[in-house]
């Protein structure tokens, strides 16, 4: 089923065009990643998604519903969350009330410590720091904390804007990880990378972004294998 | 895992993660030797003060609130304005700035919205006194004291109808445009008519009531009266702001303040609790604006000035953002030290100016910073998320023995 479905969307920036007419769809359970270079219109897609950016034309369906004017708080009690670029988490607040944060547009209160578990089993670290501010956390730690606050609002669709950005290699693999396992506990994911590498290998499907415009698409394996791909994004000449 | 890379951990973060630790390693020796050296006075007094039972905190308070009331009859040598000015006045614009500073916190210090144009609200409260209860004024007279309300209620549409428009913009672009505010107000009250310039309304208003020899109470002259007015509804706006901040608005503001964006994904409507954090601080601002007005019994033009309003803003600063103890703190002291110190009245914004860029080298976050806040919400965060959880874990561990 059609969880997510951009139809011949265009984002503008006062008169600067950041996305071209841009058609793509999420099914429900998939992970599908989007690659791209810097100003490819990576994070102006998931901004636009999750409603921080309003689409100059086209027009955006979640869950058969037409959002495209739905203000961004309301899209996260629809089941759209987004942990943004560059984390976005509240440096003077602790890890738990951060985590409380993510709650915020939920109705219901007796799913929440469920959530807070399945938070916990994901990234132990953070029940390890849940007194700690998250200000002073490191690269890695905060980036936890934010996927970790996206999923407090037990999302449908999880946006991921970067996760890899800033960290260690090998933390970058158990990021990767971890979301593979979020989307195998059923929360459809949309993740936008540099790191295409992973992110092509660990996505159902993916899209490759080029100055606002999709200009690949297919299985992640097919554009791992895709020559042109490799030498522009994987570093493979 | 790498603890190098991502961003610098922000300096105040990290001073209050040291007392967080430190708080939590209660008791331990050494620390709060090491604790006091750090946070000098004001942080080893607020971390002596989150260790006391709650009853001990209301007993404090209590003692600490008589004493207020009591200072105009006591006037302590020291500490008194006199000669150069009336201690029990001066005790009352004292109220009145940390009136001020409390509303103009709830916009600055919770929410995050620089308002360099508090000094609109101020006016419209004192406006709206003057004009209806003043005899210069064409319009209906009421008695004094509803003015109050009826100020606050003013400047809260006054606030929204200024806040709607301009709180799409934010950080400096924000500030710019609130500085114009109180110019706005300024000359409005030049052109219209009706609110009479620089001539101005006299023998505005005064809550009812006369003494023995036929004085009103709340003469103009007598500063006493008007002090513990004053500081009654300061202790009322001071209980309601602490229950404000403790509720999901206020929760709301502070993570608009740290990260906007990421409070509206997390599904905080943010537009909403801004105009509403700009519509509470006026209502406060006008308040004041009412009571002063009444106690000065004359209200034109030249009273609201762009730098009062700065002083405003150095008030809630000098105190310590987002603190409401210390705003109180902060606008007292920018109120009292010209006053006090009446060879160096002249020299005040000097003063300020060099005290603000101290603080601000040396205490970023305010003579009394706002951290012990946060904390208590974290507790309160703690036990409302943990309370099943801690359960269920138990049963885990169960089953895996």
């Amino acid at each position: 089923m059609t969880l997510l479905e951009l139809d011949d969307v265009s984002v503008h920036y006062g008169r600067i065009q950041a996305i071209h007419n841009m058609s793509f769809t999420v099914d429900e359970g998939e992970i599908v990643s989007l690659i791209g270079a810097n100003g490819a219109g990576k994070t102006t897609t998931m901004r636009t998604i999750s409603g921080l950016l309003n689409p100059s034309q086209g027009s955006i369906k979640f869950m058969g519903e037409d959002i495209t004017k739905m203000k961004a708080h309301i899209r996260v009690v629809q089941g759209i969350s987004q942990a943004p670029e560059g984390r976005g988490i509240f440096p003077a607040m602790t890890v738990l009330e951060n985590l409380d944060m993510g709650t915020f547009g939920r109705k219901d209160r007796t799913g929440v410590s469920e959530d807070l578990d399945r938070v916990f089993t994901l990234f132990p670290r953070l029940k390890e720091r849940e007194k700690q501010f998250g200000g002073t956390m490191s690269g890695g730690e905060q980036q936890m904390l934010s996927i970790g606050r996206a999923l407090m609002s037990r999302p449908k669709l999880l946006l991921l804007d970067e996760p890899s950005m800033g960290l260690a290699p090998q933390f970058i693999r158990q990021i990767f990880k971890i979301i593979t396992e979020i989307n195998s506990q059923g929360t459809t994911v949309l993740l936008v990378e540099q790191n295409a590498n992973q992110a092509l290998a660990r996505a159902h499907r993916a899209f490759v972004l080029e100055t606002g415009e999709i200009t690949h698409s297919g299985t992640g394996k097919e554009l791992l294998a895709n020559p042109a791909i490799k030498e522009a994004y994987l570093g493979v000449g | 895992m790498s603890t190098t890379d991502g961003p610098t951990p922000l300096p105040g973060a990290k001073a209050s993660q040291a007392a967080a630790d430190r708080q939590s390693k209660k008791g331990g020796a050494g620390t709060s030797a090491d604790a006091t050296h750090k946070k000098g006075l004001f942080g080893a007094w607020s971390e002596k003060w989150q260790a006391m039972p709650r009853q001990k905190q209301w007993l404090y308070l209590i003692v600490v609130v008589l004493i207020a009331y009591a200072l105009p009859v006591i006037n302590p040598p020291i500490l008194s304005t006199e000669p150069g000015n009336d201690f029990p006045l001066a005790l009352f614009s004292m109220a009145v700035y940390a009136l001020v500073a409390v509303g103009l916190n709830i916009v600055i210090g919770y929410a995050g919205l620089l308002d360099l144009g508090y000094i609109a609200f101020f006016a419209v409260g004192s406006y709206t006194a003057a004009m209806l209860t003043s005899p210069d004024s064409p319009f209906v007279k009421i008695p004094y004291l509803w003015t109050i309300p009826l100020a606050i209620v003013v400047a809260m549409c006054v606030g929204v109808i200024l806040g709607i428009p301009t709180l799409r913009l934010r950080g400096d672009y924000l500030a710019i445009v609130t500085l114009g505010f109180g110019e706005i107000i300024r000359i409005l009250a030049t052109l219209i008519p009706a609110m009479k310039g620089q001539v101005g309304f006299q023998n505005v208003g005064r809550p009812p009531g006369e003494g023995a020899d036929g004085i009103p109470i709340f003469a103009n002259s007598n500063g006493t009266p008007w002090y513990w007015l004053t500081l009654t509804i300061l202790i009322i706006v001071l209980f309601l702001a602490g229950n404000l901040e403790r509720s999901r608005v206020g929760r709301s503001w502070i993570a608009i303040r740290e990260d906007e964006d990421a409070a509206e994904t997390m599904g905080v409507p943010t537009f909403k609790y801004k105009v509403w954090a700009f519509a509470l601080g006026a209502g406060v601002g006008g308040m004041s604006g009412a009571l002063f007005a009444g106690q000065v019994g004359f209200v034109n033009n030249q009273k609201f000035d762009i730098v009062t309003s700065i002083l405003f803003v150095a008030a809630v600063v000098l105190g310590g953002v987002g603190n409401k103890v210390g705003a109180v703190f902060g606008g007292a002291l920018v109120a009292y030290i010209p006053l006090r110190f009446t060879a160096i009245a002249e020299y005040k914004y000097l003063i300020f100016g060099i005290a603000l860029m101290l603080i601000m080298i040396y205490r970023p976050k305010g003579l009394i910073p706002a951290r012990q806040r946060l904390l208590a919400y974290g507790q309160q965060a703690y036990q409302r998320v943990r309370e099943t959880s801690a359960k269920k874990s138990a049963v885990v561990t169960e089953k895996e023995v």
